[in-house]
């Protein structure tokens, strides 16, 4: 505790957050936050929401409206670093952040999901000075596309603005790198492909060289896009991307997946309950074949061919529903199943359902956010630039930007000491990806990525083993 | 029925009407013809009967579709009566019903002619003829917009679109005044363009005028027999290309003009056409190979023969007729598309087939899957219920009136190809059809009877349908003769 305590003395104290609106995303990002050690204040219109919130964690409540300027002010705004607004309303979380930005000098956060503004948000982020905008839906629906793009892949994680990849699959029954020992495997696949993280029954590591693959592992790899596709041919998995996609629900995801789906050439057919949100969505999506129905009703989807799909993405506001097709639909074996997951309680039962690939909304916005309140923090040395939480919450891939400056810059990685459970997995430097051995070094300008099983790196100094 | 409003802007209508003849009667001072004085003199009777009508300018101008569809059919029936009175006095069409027929089909840019030697009219005539195409192109009434203020707030939107074809009818710009203006200016500036194209070419000022109106108008009246068949390959290539020109949705030019060339590109509707206007030419082209032409000479009749049907245009430079049987029906068909809606061309319009195809292809998709939806869209916008409606009434409207025409037509004992294509040539306002009326024949072998039904398909046909339609609805007569306050006594005695 009291190394801890140091610690966060040296880093200076926590940031001054606010956050406005504590709803599923609001209060992720209240627990996350909250875990790095800021100080945060909650505003929500809620009397019940904020008191729940102040008990659960270590935060200032306050009630109100958080576009007024008084509440803003009883908040602390002008002492603020960072405003995150992620009420309901686009327009309120607007109107929040460009308030804050007047009153405080603090950075703002908004978060803005409607396809109305979702063409122009790179204009209002300019004009209004909103440092971030948040769209999980869109977000999520990337997520999903990657995964469709490349279906044998549990998840798909994208660094250095998509030229590097990180790929979790499972290990198939008799494949030909079942017993084999990591280091056979590198000299088979000589820089190109780096495993990461291996789960076997539930238990984590991050393996050495001499550690024997089994069927039926979980493994994660770090590549660049390219060779993630020919190792997978390789293994002889599948590499071609899904032809088309059965989606049930019609909300804002599925606008967002069912657009660049089909800007990729894939059929799409949207089973929607609400008769009107069908109507709209015909007129946003030329090409989509919208159904109005009930999606769990198990005649219509037969009957809408459900059982030919090759993928199957369930995206209603139930996760129970979603949760139910998805087993539904994992009768078919050859159908790609995504499954969304808004709440995060019960992470054990999802886990041992064995539902495939399955995307959580709201960590998505979380490690947005977090990556830019560590990057924020710590902007010497290096910045965050990315983060996923990956097997669930167990560990952390960081994407780290190196400044001058760094202990790390120019030693040989054999002769770094890193912390355990750490590996360095990719290098980017000016555009060309090294998967690193133990004699490449980092050098300022790179993009490094790290796979950890421990949280809170905000600098990649951290790697180093201090004690 | 503000039959004050009506009575005011038929007024105006004949002063414009009278006006108008006024040019030729220039023309014939030009050219020193005896036949230029019954235009003054039925000008001054226009101006003298317009001026009594819009001495008392009525305070409420008010009006609704109702008096929009009175407006425009009675203003073009009285532009129509008045604009024939020349033949009729200087002797060039002595018939009523044929100079009747004659202007009717000026006006609603059919280009359908009784002449069968057009060449020895006079100048004076000759211009009439190709003006009144001209200014029946973009509408009597939306000239009127342009130049005379009016009151009545947005009111007028209902004469523009009566007038105005295609089944969307809205305003460029705020102010319909402005909006008229903005279209007519267009007008202007592209035919200018046109003539001075065709003078760079060698043609005289007069044929360049005159052969720059018909085609601006997308009306097709030539001042020579054999329409544009002796003119040089440059001329008939510029004529093509001006006539498709024409018969594109004048809201792309203004788009042009305002500089937002990237939604003017993507107009779906004037894609659609030039997608079927190069498909059509590949395969007349292909057709016509055994023809033994040159390449260029084929591609060149193809081009003007599927520019000026679909535009509805009516000039030619070949004896189609003579074409083998899949180039003839293509032209057939392409005679029912028609041009693009707010162009000056007829037809059924591209964007109503689009619309029609479009519903079809979603009605055998709900076949398919009966829980689908999917919602019509053009332009990359909705189509409301109500246009669909309309379209598809329109259509079946327009079905049983031709095969009324059609019918009323037989009894004449002409072949079925030459009563259906008169038809089909009158009703979407061509000209040529094929047989006895194709490219070299014309319709003087009709009888008074048929000239009169023809009369009605062709104004019915420039002014879609309705506003014609409106005249024998009984209703509409009760409330436009029966004063108001009389019709306050009946209901009281009651």
């Amino acid at each position: 505790m009291v190394s801890l305590k140091k610690k966060s003395q040296q880093n200076n104290d926590g940031l001054k957050i606010i956050i406005v609106g504590c709803g599923k995303v609001g209060s992720t990002l209240v627990s996350r936050l909250c875990e790095e050690g800021h100080d945060i204040t909650v505003i929500d219109r809620d009397r019940e929401v904020v008191s729940d919130m102040c008990e659960t964690y270590d935060v200032l409540g306050i009630v109100g409206n958080g576009s007024s300027y008084k509440v803003q002010m009883d908040a602390g705004i002008e002492s603020a670093n960072l405003l995150i607004a992620v009420t309901d309303s686009d327009e309120l979380n607007i109107l929040c952040c460009t308030l804050a930005k007047k009153v405080g000098n603090c950075s703002t956060v908004a978060r803005v999901r409607n396809p109305d503004y979702s063409d122009e948000l790179l204009y209002l982020r300019e004009k209004l000075g909103l440092s971030i905008t948040l769209n999980p839906e869109l977000e999520t629906a990337n997520e999903i596309a990657r995964l469709l793009k490349f279906p044998s892949a549990l998840s798909i994680n994208a660094f250095a603005r998509g030229q590097v990849e990180m790929i979790t699959f499972k290990i198939p029954d008799d494949n030909m790198i079942c017993g084999m020992h990591l280091y056979e495997l590198q000299q088979q696949f000589p820089f190109q492909v780096l495993i990461c993280a291996v789960e076997r029954d539930g238990v984590l590591t991050i393996p050495n060289g001499s550690f024997i693959l089994q069927a039926g592992d979980v493994v994660s790899y770090v590549s660049t896009v390219k060779n993630a596709h020919s190792f997978f041919k390789k293994l002889g998995l599948k590499t071609h991307r899904v032809s088309d996609a059965f989606i049930v629900g019609g909300g804002k995801t599925s606008y967002y997946l069912a657009k660049q789906l089909i800007e990729m050439g894939i059929q799409v057919k949207i089973v929607e309950r609400d008769i009107k949100r069908c109507e709209e969505l015909s007129l946003l999506l030329d090409k989509a074949m919208i159904i109005c129905g009930d999606g769990s009703d198990e005649k219509l989807l037969a009957r809408e061919g459900f059982f030919e799909a090759e993928s199957f993405i369930p995206l209603t506001g139930m996760d129970e529903e979603n949760i139910l097709l998805t087993l539904h639909a994992k009768r078919s074996p050859n159908t790609k199943v995504i499954t969304k997951v808004n709440r995060i309680t019960f992470n054990k039962v999802i886990d041992s359902l064995e539902l495939g690939s399955v995307v959580y909304p709201k960590y998505i916005t979380a490690e947005t956010i977090i990556a830019y309140v560590r990057a924020k923090k710590n902007s010497i040395g290096s910045n965050v630039e990315t983060l996923y939480h990956i097997f669930g919450d167990r560990a952390e891939a960081i994407e780290f930007k190196i400044q001058g400056g760094s202990p790390v810059v120019g030693i040989p990685l054999k002769d770094l000491r890193l912390k355990k459970n750490l590996l360095i997995a990719c290098i980017t430097r000016g555009g060309k990806v090294i998967i690193p051995g133990g004699n490449d070094t980092i050098e300022v300008g790179d993009r490094v990525v790290i796979v950890t099983m421990e949280s809170g790196f905000k600098d990649v100094a951290d790697v180093l083993n201090e004690g | 029925m503000n039959r004050k409003a009506i009575l005011y802007i038929l007024g105006w209508v004949l002063n414009i009407d009278g006006a108008f003849m006024i040019l030729p009667f220039l023309v014939s001072l030009l050219y020193q013809e005896e036949q230029g004085w019954s235009f003054l003199i039925v000008a001054a009777i226009c101006i003298a009967a317009g001026t009594l009508l819009v001495l008392k300018k009525p305070k409420n101008m008010v009006i609704y579709e109702k008096e929009g569809f009175v407006i425009v059919a009675f203003s073009w029936i009285l532009f129509s009566l008045f604009g024939c009175l020349p033949f009729v006095i200087n002797g060039d069409i002595p018939d009523f019903t044929n100079a009747l027929f004659e202007t009717v089909s000026g006006f609603t840019t059919t280009g359908a002619s009784i002449l069968t030697n057009i060449e020895v009219l006079s100048h004076a005539s000759l211009f009439w003829r190709s003006f009144s195409n001209w200014i029946g192109g973009m509408g009597v009434l939306v000239f009127l917009l342009a130049v005379m203020p009016m009151k009545g707030g947005g009111s007028q939107i209902h004469i523009m679109r009566a007038e105005s074809p295609g089944p969307i009818v809205d305003r460029l710009v705020p102010k319909i005044k402005n909006t008229a203006s903005i279209l007519y200016i267009m007008y202007i500036v592209l035919t200018v363009i046109e003539f001075i194209m065709l003078v760079a070419g060698g043609m005289s000022a007069f044929e360049a005028i005159c052969a720059s109106f018909s085609t601006a108008g997308t009306g097709g009246f030539a001042i020579k027999n054999d329409s544009f068949m002796s003119y040089s390959p440059y001329i008939q290539w510029v004529v093509a290309v001006f006539m498709m020109l024409f018969g594109i949705n004048f809201g792309a030019y203004f788009l042009l003009t305002i500089r937002r060339f990237k939604e003017a590109f993507r107009y779906e509707e004037a894609r659609g056409y030039i997608f079927i206007i190069l498909a059509a030419t590949a395969i007349i082209a292909w057709r016509l190979i055994p023809q033994g032409m040159g390449i260029e000479e084929t591609l060149r009749h193809s081009f003007f023969q599927v520019s000026s049907i679909i535009t509805t245009t009516g000039f030619v430079t070949a004896n189609f007729d003579l074409w083998p049987q899949a180039a003839k029906v293509i032209l057939v068909l392409l005679m029912f598309i028609g041009a693009c809606a707010g162009s000056t061309g007829g037809g059924i319009k591209v964007s109503r087939v689009m619309i029609l195809a479009k519903t079809v292809k979603k009605e055998i998709m709900i076949y398919i899957h009966p829980n689908s939806v999917k919602k019509i869209k053009m332009e990359g916008k909705q189509v409301s219920h109500e246009t669909l409606r309309a379209t598809n009434v329109f259509f079946i409207t327009y079905i049983l009136i031709f095969v009324a025409s059609v019918f009323l037509l037989s009894f004449e004992d002409h072949s079925l190809e030459t009563s259906f294509t008169a038809v089909v040539a009158t009703f979407n306002n061509i000209g040529p059809g094929l047989a006895e009326v194709g490219p070299v024949g014309n319709f003087s072998g009709f009888t008074n009877f048929s000239k009169y039904v023809m009369i009605f398909d062709m104004l019915a046909g420039r002014l879609e349908l309705y506003p014609i339609l409106m005249i024998f609805h009984m209703g509409m007569w009760k409330s436009a003769i029966v004063p108001p306050i009389k019709r306050r006594m009946v209901l009281r005695r009651k």
